[in-house]
């Protein structure tokens, strides 16, 4: 927990201020047809658990709604379920949304009345927030974006001189002396963003995006302080940090006079950026934000790169990130890049939209409390990837590779865990 | 949760394998963690990193970046991926004692 005092009217208070109509609705709807049981990887993993069921979490949160905000709850505890939040229930909660949740929104996309799941957590999770109750990994990873710029608290020195020692080593390895990795460039097309894994510990995918701009020539920056595609608040409930970090992101766009904001490989940073900062800011950034993955399958189209598959012979198979595919709409840009990059491209199923979450989603990674939990659940992802056979496992997310490491140690599954744009830059022709 | 030490001795480690107590680091553990994770023995390469990391880890309360590793030691980036399975992060930093860094690891 973090250093905060716990103050649960606080939880109330902010509960109360969320429940507009629509979330009243979802408060109401839950008919206990247990259909979501199937869509859950927690559920799935843990058959035996009811408390993985996403209806018994719903109902978790929807007897503290009971308690507070009708009037049988009110007068009836016992008769209707409802719940008076004290700090075990708290703590209850906690382990619910925190815990045995990953956000990722399959079981409100099967739910047979259409109740937006993934809402009501974050919801609960913004509740507990107030009540200084979110585990404290989760909130020390918001702290350091709200803090230093970025989730690591890499300084804007280390940032730069790993920029130049990545472009040095792109030049010999290329042999290519013009290739640039432009840093706080004015007026570029684009200004590129990372994950700050990327810099801090794995930066092929920079080197890979970095051959990718040379070969397309394009016009393309990065800001030496404002690059952090990710934003943790949009896991940790507190839409006040959830605006300040993505909208750093715009205000960098504006103040470099960038085209347009291209948004890394990075599934729940799409998603906040592209689609929730506008509710967070209550207006619309008034800049053009993609995935870099459309920029790529662009790029493609236009024939700005030649490519040659069997530079990936392996079979690939995709897997798709929860908050980029279902829940940002990024769904046939990678199938497309890969198609072309790859010798054999195989789908995992299901796939698209129904895909399912990878396990570290949500916030998941950050919090090791619940590691043993994720990767149990993670069962559901190592069985789909088995059986497609494949070699390579391409996912356009740092948290989802991250997570997929874990089981591919865990479930021996021998496979490589590649970005898209890492399977890519190995197809491109360079030169003439 | 607690790990035994080939001399009997036990340590905390977080759920994920992490040092509870980083100060109580030595060899020993360094190279009973590496164990646990299937690399029966640590190279000169290996010591070369886990004591770099360790160094700049008292003297920053942070984990290096990966450039810093690779300048001090001069091992190229794709061999410290070799060395250590599971990265830099969940590999060379646990095994030389570092808490679980902050971020998408």
């Amino acid at each position: 927990m973090n250093q905060k005092q716990v103050d649960i009217k606080a939880a109330l208070v902010k509960f109360r201020e969320l429940l507009d109509g629509k979330m009243r609705v979802y408060m109401n709807a839950c008919v206990h047809c247990g259909l979501c049981a199937d869509s859950c990887h927690y559920a799935l993993a843990n058959p035996d658990d009811p408390s993985m069921l996403p209806a018994f979490k719903i109902n978790q949160i929807t007897s503290v709604f009971r308690r507070y905000h009708t009037i049988l709850g009110r007068l009836l505890p016992a008769w209707t379920g409802s719940q008076a939040l004290d700090r075990d229930y708290a703590d209850k909660l906690v382990d619910a949304v925190f815990g045995k949740c990953t956000m990722c929104g399959r079981c409100g996309l099967n739910c047979s009345v259409g109740l937006n799941t993934g809402q009501l957590i974050r919801v609960t999770r913004s509740a507990l927030v107030e009540a200084g109750l979110v585990p404290r990994s989760l909130q020390a990873t918001v702290d350091n974006a709200i803090n230093t710029g970025n989730n690591m608290a890499i300084s804007e020195k280390e940032f730069v001189e790993t920029i130049e020692w990545l472009q040095e080593d792109l030049q010999l390895e290329l042999s290519d002396d013009s290739i640039r990795f432009p840093i706080n460039k004015k007026n570029a097309n684009i200004l590129y963003t990372l994950n700050p894994r990327e810099p801090k510990f794995f930066p092929l995918s920079i080197s890979a995006m970095g051959k990718i701009f040379q070969t397309a020539g394009e016009n393309w920056t990065l800001s030496s302080n404002n690059y952090d595609v990710t934003n943790y608040a949009l896991f940790s409930g507190n839409d006040n940090e959830a605006r300040k970090i993505s909208g750093r992101l715009i205000n960098e766009a504006k103040r470099l006079g960038a085209g347009q904001l291209v948004l890394a490989e990075c599934g729940h940073g799409f998603r906040a950026t592209r689609w929730e900062l506008a509710n967070w800011a209550g207006e619309k950034s008034g800049i053009k934000i993609i995935s870099v993955l459309e920029l790529m399958a662009n790029y493609i189209k236009d024939g700005r790169l030649k490519l040659d598959a069997s530079k990936n012979p392996e079979r690939v198979t995709l897997h798709d990130p929860c908050n980029l595919v279902r829940g940002g709409g990024i769904i046939e840009e990678q199938r497309y890049i890969l198609k072309n990059a790859v010798k054999d491209f195989v789908e995992m199923t299901p796939n698209r939209e129904q895909n399912f979450c990878c396990g570290g989603g949500g916030g998941m990674l950050s919090m090791g409390e619940y590691s043993e939990r994720r990767q149990k659940a993670g069962k559901i992802k190592a069985d789909q990837i088995r059986t497609t056979g494949a070699k390579v496992v391409a996912t356009p997310c740092h948290n989802c590779i991250d997570q997929l490491n874990e089981l591919n140690t865990h479930y021996q599954l021998g496979v490589k865990i590649k970005t898209v744009s890492e399977i890519l830059a190995e197809a491109i022709i360079f030169g003439n | 949760m607690t790990i035994k030490l080939p001399d009997g001795q036990e340590i905390a480690v977080d759920k994920e394998g992490f040092m509870v107590n980083p100060a109580i680091w030595n060899e020993e553990i360094a190279r009973h963690l590496a164990k646990l994770e299937g690399v029966e023995e640590l190279t000169e390469e290996h010591w070369a990193v886990i004591k770099y990391i360790r160094d700049h880890y008292l003297k920053n309360d942070l984990a290096p970046m990966i450039r810093s590793i690779c300048k001090t030691t001069r091992l190229p980036l794709k061999k410290i991926y070799t060395l250590f399975p599971a990265g830099p992060a969940k590999g060379a930093c646990k095994w030389a004692g570092l808490p679980k860094p902050d971020g998408c690891v």
